[in-house]
């Protein structure tokens, strides 16, 4: 019901410029941070850098992506990405399709097995000890096998199998498809939606991972991206040792004055670390969303 | 979760099936069997596995001799969890912060799902949706180096005291001080969370019957009376659920975003930064493991209780 008193109207402005500034507030910390990656370093220092790079430049990136630990890095993500969403789909869709049927002897045990270490989990060091017994201490299977099941996902795919009618599983038993076949053929493509939905969950949250890096990692070799910002971030050695490196080459080129900063580098890397999130973004919402609300729905 | 314990309680199958037709029934089965596999086994790998060794707690843990090894030493970590000052001073900290946490954070996106709800211009709704959305699929990690540039010596959040105190300000390390470390965490959940939260009450809202509002206009109540009789009560179940998942996570803060922020002059620690401290980097595994004991129990007591109240006052709980 509209109600158009003056108070009312009043109310919707104040509301309208609330909800655009905090808009506003919710980008602009990144557009600066955007800026100062962009900018010259030495620049950077005498403050006032908005949204946009005052005195533009690609020197803390090329900076940044000269030091081969980054580049390795950056393939470590990938991988950890693209290996860490297939195998989640695939034990995710599997279990979830297989759950669906109600003739299932088990079905009830097997869901109670599968539910309740959402509610009791060993904790982090019973988990490390296990780990390290199984040889994933240090092991790029670290990143993808402890994650790929999600009971969570699991229960939202099913959830949407539930829509698919049966009907069309009989017709195709009818013309002889067994049951891979139907899997393969006829579920399969349906799923299309919810496993797009799912694939850009798994996938960001294999991406913006680090503490797994943390907890299980210590062989540089198998740094990822987020744990190279954080250690950008916490350890002050890292960053220095690059600034200095850029020094080093502005001796050997006379006439070039070095203008990175501490500063200017972290900026970078944190617009390295999440331009494939920020790329993706448009189409991420609506998936995102539509997992939310399908996931609600069954809580 | 109330959809999985249906099954359980229902009335079996009319013509309860012999031992032979059921190993029929299974080995006809044997591909869903098959797909379930790997769900089995990463979930008894990964989850049912490290369970024994919440039992380090009660052990003195020792490496060479391995967990059965080990001698018992019955409840001396749990007593020691809280005796040492570093682990009684973190457990303070940890509930500190997430109460703070729940009484700033929790709030906030019912309010501002509420705001969002009163726009009338979709165009600008979907916008500003967009924006306010996005800074959840930065990794905190991410946020952290934003609010670095941000915070920044140099950056804008000095630009704008310079510019508002006078250009003789002194530059402040907003990072580097203590005494602003807890309204950076608030303000840095607030800032990535906050909008995206906004969905499952923004989702509760819609489904308000519209006739509530007509019938409560008839009695003459204006907007914010609107609101607070009507829209509120009817998604009041969600707040209820929402607020019983919070109360489970309430004692495991936020490792990532707390131990992003230590640095050497923040070194203030929770539960979580101290289990990963003595436990991973110094090797403390028992006294760890008692301290994750202690917090997953009382994570677990929360929930349970939180639940029993609400179901009590709301008749809505998880389970």
């Amino acid at each position: 019901m509209r109600s158009k008193t003056n108070g009312y109207r009043l109310f919707n402005i104040c509301n309208i410029a609330f909800i655009a500034l905090l808009s506003l507030l919710s980008l602009y910390p990144y557009l600066n941070t955007v800026a100062v990656a962009f900018n010259d370093g030495r620049d950077s220092m005498l403050g006032g850098i908005t949204f946009y790079p005052r005195v533009p430049t690609l020197e803390n990136f090329s900076t940044l992506l000269r030091d081969d630990s980054i580049v390795r890095a950056l393939f470590v993500s990938i991988a950890k990405v693209v290996s860490g969403t297939l195998i989640g789909l695939i034990v995710q869709f599997s279990a979830g399709y297989a759950l669906t049927k109600k003739r299932l002897i088990g079905r009830n045990a097997l869901l109670l097995y599968l539910i309740v270490p959402m509610f009791f989990s060993g904790g982090l060091i019973p988990m490390y000890l296990t780990y390290s017994e199984l040889g994933l201490l240090n092991n790029f299977l670290v990143y993808v096998l402890p994650g790929a099941f999600a009971f969570f996902n699991v229960i939202i795919i099913r959830t949407y199998l539930y829509t698919i009618p049966d009907s069309l599983e009989e017709s195709a038993k009818i013309d002889g498809a067994n049951e891979l076949t139907i899997l393969w053929r006829v579920i399969l493509p349906l799923s299309r939606p919810i496993l797009a939905t799912i694939a850009l969950w798994t996938a960001v949250m294999h991406w913006n991972d680090w503490t797994t890096t943390l907890n299980f990692v210590t062989k540089t070799s198998l740094h990822t991206l987020q744990f190279k910002l954080m250690l950008m971030i916490k350890e002050s050695d890292m960053i220095a040792s690059l600034v200095q490196e850029a020094a080093q080459r502005g001796e050997a080129d006379p006439g070039r004055v070095i203008r990175v900063t501490p500063e200017g580098i972290r900026a970078a890397q944190v617009v390295v670390t999440t331009i494939p999130i920020i790329l993706v973004y448009p189409f991420l919402q609506k998936h995102f969303i539509k997992g939310v609300l399908i996931g609600s729905v069954k809580e | 979760m109330k959809e999985l314990a249906k099954p359980l309680v229902r009335a079996s199958p009319p013509k309860p099936p012999g031992p032979e037709s059921k190993w029929r029934q299974i080995r006809k089965d044997k591909l869903l069997y098959l797909l379930l596999t790997p769900a089995v086994a990463l979930v008894f790998i990964f989850s049912y596995l490290p369970m024994p060794g919440i039992l380090v707690a009660f052990k003195d843990y020792d490496v060479f001799k391995g967990f059965w090894g080990s001698d018992w030493v019955g409840l001396r970590h749990i007593r020691e969890v809280f005796e040492l000052p570093m682990m009684t001073e973190a457990i303070g900290q940890t509930l500190l912060l997430s109460t703070l946490t729940l009484l700033v954070c929790f709030p906030a996106p019912i309010l501002l799902a509420l705001l969002l709800n009163e726009l009338r211009m979709q165009l600008f709704k979907r916008f500003a949706q967009t924006l306010l959305y996005l800074p959840h699929f930065l990794s905190w990690i991410s946020v952290i180096g934003i609010a670095y540039a941000f915070y920044s010596l140099y950056g804008p959040l000095n630009d704008i005291r310079l510019w508002l105190l006078g250009p003789d300000t002194e530059r402040t390390m907003f990072l580097a001080d203590k005494s602003f470390f807890i309204p950076n965490v608030l303000l840095l959940s607030l800032w990535k969370e906050t909008g995206w939260s906004t969905i499952i009450f923004l989702a509760a809202i819609a489904s308000v019957d519209p006739q509530l509002y007509e019938a409560a206009y008839m009695d003459g109540a204006g907007k914010f009376k609107q609101a607070l009789h009507v829209t509120l009560p009817t998604i009041l179940p969600t707040v209820m659920i929402m607020l019983i998942f919070q109360l489970g996570h309430l004692f495991q803060s936020n490792f990532e975003l707390i131990y992003g922020l230590q640095n050497p002059y923040v070194d203030t620690e929770v539960i979580s930064t101290i289990i990963f401290k003595q436990g991973i980097q110094q090797g403390a595994y028992a006294l760890s493991t008692a301290l994750g004991f202690i917090q997953g129990l009382i994570a677990l007591l929360l929930t349970v209780g939180a639940n029993a109240v609400s179901k009590k006052l709301t008749s809505s709980g998880i389970w």
